[in-house]
């Protein structure tokens, strides 16, 4: 296969039998050759280690001329590389020369490994890459050949004008590229302070406003003047009001980043300070709330709450579940975890709550209307894509630190899935049962309770199980703004790198999970 | 509202279903223009399920919908208890027209006057049989030991006896569509809408089911439109066929009518298939005795065997066989007519 360079042989498309004559016309130039391949690619003789090396050596160009982007791309990248790691020998080489001149000693011997270790990198990824390019060729080319043969529009054969596009992409890709790599970039600041000096109306030499513009960080382009720094005191009633004060003359004006994030802040402000009794009223509600559900978990003593849980799981899970949760709970309690554990179920329970008495009606809406997917269905991917580290501190902008902000946290994150769960359900309902009962003279609410929820039940069941596993792990994260729990101890052992303290804890964070889910799980397969 | 009571118990006239955005452009442009159904998916994008479609039916009668997929059968039918608006013409219940009802009234409608069962059966899988059955009477707030009573009466019924606490996924597939038909009955409606019921079973299952639904039929005196593909069904089931071809009726007629003389060619393709043994009536197939003698000579009227005018072809065969002599027709003692074994012959072709 590899005794002739393939190329070379040159135009004997005369030669090609009927079998091969359209691989022949395909490929134009060194139609025997790709006949010959192309027909054992079909039968699947392809010795596995065929290499076009005419291909191998002439990289990309050849790729250009045969007119495969694919090929191309992955030819152009190859060689790319490779320059850029010699361009970057250039670059630690003269620092190296420099820091001899300065005599760092340390410096010199760092740069000139760097120096080493990107030549070999150039060399290895070229010569490596090469060979599996002229390995890649013929294979992809016979697919360009599949497309072709198809469609006879599509390009084929060998053409020396598609060099002049190649050119054009190199032209425009790798200049900038390997600039980019023999220089180091400039600092931030230094970038900042040009600007201002630029602004000043002094002289700035080309090549560094260059590098500032191109190389690093994109550049700052909007600079905003400062907002007024806005405070809402009480006046002499008692009453907020809204006091600006002006920056102080001179102060440099700030980046698109801080100006919004500064607006940001003033909405918050202004709105906790003006319409607090709504976030009060809100605390006020999960609190009581959360007191409610906590003097059952916690304030029951252990043996009989214990007895109750397990006694519950075995009327919804059977024997061997309840031996489970009975190892469980002894783990919890051995370990003196609880107090916190009953803490953290009450923040579960009650976070659960509210995402289903909320996601259950909304699922319903979603599942039913296209505009109420159209409406929820961008929320709930925000909902579920915001990191949750995120959405803590809003959290705590609105309602301070404490539970009820802890509960907020959860709910958004553990209600998406309720949501989802429920429309999912919802609109797999069979149309022809709807349709029956329509036929037999169901009004929209009957249809709903008779037809619609109940055979969406195991995937709202399915929901309220996820919406469960969800909280509890946000009710972990949470502790960080003061959810307390079990969360509390793995932060606080992570605060102090108490390791075994934290594993501890988590086991019996997995344990509690695990509970849960078991018996919600296996309740629902016993229903249906 | 009570312009036409004789005129049948269901009447639709001149209905229209076109499906799509522009539909009521549509049929504007059809009213107009008369387009045909190529012009409207052109013009519009938008479907003819329904063209113009005015049949009656009257009371207690069996009226088959026949017809291929997409021709237009379960939306014609759908229109009746409107669950499918019809985009032109109007249905009338009892002389009542269906599309003013409000939608209240609508609900009560659909409760107590019309019954219906489907293809798929479509039980509500989470619900036991007895349940299933009662469900008209449950959307009505009937009370549960009254819905009890009824429904293992219905079930009882349809020989369902025992079944009543199965699920509907615990039954064979000829069994989950007779709870679909006691459902259909459980309110005690006038007018059943059978949806291709019978389609989705085995042969034997289905006519086993054909044949009880017929008893039932006669004892209950209900008003049915049969929607079916299968002309067999639709020629044992129906008192009156309509065969439907591209949402429009091809032809209305009685069995005999469809079978000996099919509309068009279309008809005629469907028909040609069909066995006439069952269908042929010797006063369809006989010629006048006179006749019969001038071209073949006198007949032996004592041995000749002897049918009445209502004997079909298959009687007709069964005693002309193993023997020479035609068949004398006779009403009240006095021969009407003869039936040559040519004649039987052609008529098991068709060509009466």
């Amino acid at each position: 296969m590899t005794d002739t360079t393939p190329d070379q042989i040159g135009g004997a498309p005369a030669a090609a039998t009927d079998e091969t004559k359209p691989f022949a016309d395909f490929a134009d130039k060194s139609g025997g050759y790709f006949a010959q391949t192309f027909l054992s690619i079909q039968k699947a003789k392809l010795p596995s280690t065929h290499i076009n090396w005419l291909a191998a050596i002439a990289g990309f160009p050849w790729a250009a001329i045969r007119a495969n982007k694919m090929l191309f791309w992955i030819g152009f990248l190859i060689d790319l590389v490779a320059a850029v790691y010699l361009m970057q020998v250039w670059k630690f080489s003269r620092a190296a020369e420099q820091a001899v001149i300065d005599g760092k000693d340390f410096l010199v011997v760092r740069y000139e490994d760097w120096t080493m270790s990107s030549l070999w990198a150039a060399v290895i990824i070229f010569v490596l890459g090469r060979v599996l390019f002229g390995w890649l060729a013929d294979r992809i080319y016979f697919r360009q050949y599949n497309v072709w043969r198809v469609d006879h529009s599509k390009p084929s054969g060998w053409d020396m004008k598609r060099l002049i596009w190649a050119a054009v992409i190199v032209a425009m890709i790798a200049p900038l590229m390997l600039y980019r790599a023999s220089q180091f970039p400039p600092e931030e600041r230094t970038c900042i302070k040009q600007a201002r000096s630029i602004a000043a109306g002094e002289e700035v030499a080309f090549k560094d406003q260059f590098d500032c513009m191109i190389i690093g960080e994109f550049p700052t382009i909007v600079w905003l003047e400062r907002r007024d720094t806005v405070t809402y005191p009480r006046d002499d009633d008692g009453n907020r009001f809204v006091r600006r004060e002006a920056p102080r003359d001179g102060l440099p004006p700030v980046n698109l980043n801080s100006y919004t994030a500064q607006l940001i802040d003033d909405g918050i402000g202004y709105l906790t300070a003006f319409y607090g009794f709504f976030f009060d009223g809100i605390t006020t509600f999960l609190r009581s709330m959360l007191s409610a559900i906590t003097a059952v978990f916690v304030g029951t003593p252990w043996i009989i709450a214990m007895g109750a849980i397990m006694a519950i799981s075995y009327t919804m899970a059977g024997a061997r579940i309840t031996i489970f949760v009975a190892a469980s709970l002894v783990y919890l309690a051995l370990f003196g975890f609880w107090q916190t554990a009953m803490d953290t179920m009450s923040l579960v329970v009650a976070a659960s709550i509210i995402c289903v008495v909320f996601g259950l009606p909304l699922g319903i809406w979603v599942g039913k209307s296209t505009r109420g997917q159209a409406i929820i269905t961008p929320i709930l991917d925000i909902m579920q894509t915001i990191p949750s580290f995120v959405y803590l501190l809003p959290a705590v902008a609105f309602f301070s630190i404490g539970k009820p902000p802890g509960i907020l946290a959860t709910v958004i994150f553990a209600m998406p899935p309720m949501v989802r769960l429920t429309a999912l359900g919802i609109k797999h309902v069979p149309e022809n049962t709807k349709e029956a009962a329509l036929a037999f003279g169901a009004n929209p609410r009957q249809l709903l309770t008779k037809v619609e929820l109940p055979q969406a039940l195991p995937s709202i069941m399915a929901g309220v199980n996820q919406v469960v596993m969800m909280a509890l792990s946000m009710v972990v994260v949470a502790a960080l703004i003061g959810a307390g729990g079990m969360g509390f101890i793995v932060t606080e052992a992570l605060a102090n790198t108490r390791t075994g303290a934290g594993i501890l804890a988590g086991i019996g964070i997995a344990l509690l999970a695990m509970m849960i889910d078991r018996v919600v799980q296996k309740a629902n397969t016993v229903k249906h | 509202m009570t312009e036409n009571t004789e005129e049948g118990v269901v009447v639709t006239r001149n209905v229209w279903k076109i499906f799509g955005n522009r539909a009521d452009e549509a049929m504007e442009a059809v009213r107009r223009d008369n387009l045909s159904k190529a012009d409207v998916l052109e013009e519009f994008g938008a479907v003819v399920g329904v063209k113009d479609v005015s049949i009656s039916v009257g009371e207690g009668e069996i009226f088959c919908i026949m017809g291929l997929s997409g021709s237009g059968k379960s939306t014609l039918v759908r229109h009746i208890n409107r669950l499918i608006e019809p985009t032109g013409g109007e249905i009338l219940i009892n002389g009542a027209n269906v599309g003013q009802l409000n939608a209240e009234e609508l609900r009560a409608m659909r409760a107590d006057k019309i019954g219906m069962v489907f293809q798929n059966m479509a039980l509500l899988p989470h619900r036991t049989v007895r349940d299933n059955v009662a469900l008209s009477l449950e959307l009505r707030n009937v009370d549960a030991y009254t819905r009890a009573q009824v429904a293992d009466r219905v079930i009882e019924l349809v020989s369902l006896q025992g079944y009543g606490d199965r699920l509907p996924s615990e039954l064979s597939g000829g069994m989950q569509q007779r709870v679909g038909l006691a459902r259909a009955m459980a309110a005690d409606p006038d007018i059943l809408l059978m949806d291709e019921p019978f389609s989705a079973l085995d042969p034997l299952i289905r006519r086993v089911l054909q044949d009880e639904f017929l008893e039932l039929s006669k004892s209950m005196n209900k008003t049915t439109l049969f929607i079916t593909h299968d002309l067999d069904e639709a020629i044992r089931m129906g008192s009156r066929i309509a065969i439907m071809k591209d949402g429009e009726i091809v032809q209305v007629g009685t069995p005999e009518d469809i079978v000996t003389n099919p509309a068009d060619a279309y008809v005629a393709d469907f028909v040609a298939g069909i066995s006439k043994l069952k269908l042929l009536y010797a006063h369809t197939v006989m010629e006048p005795l006179a006749a019969y003698e001038a071209r073949k000579g006198p007949v032996a009227q004592a041995e000749a065997p002897v049918a009445e005018p209502d004997d079909d072809l298959d009687k007709l065969i069964a005693l002309s066989v193993n023997q020479d002599h035609p068949v004398l027709i006779k009403d009240d003692g006095n021969v009407v007519g003869v039936v040559s074994k040519d004649a039987i012959l052609h008529g098991v072709q068709g060509e009466a």
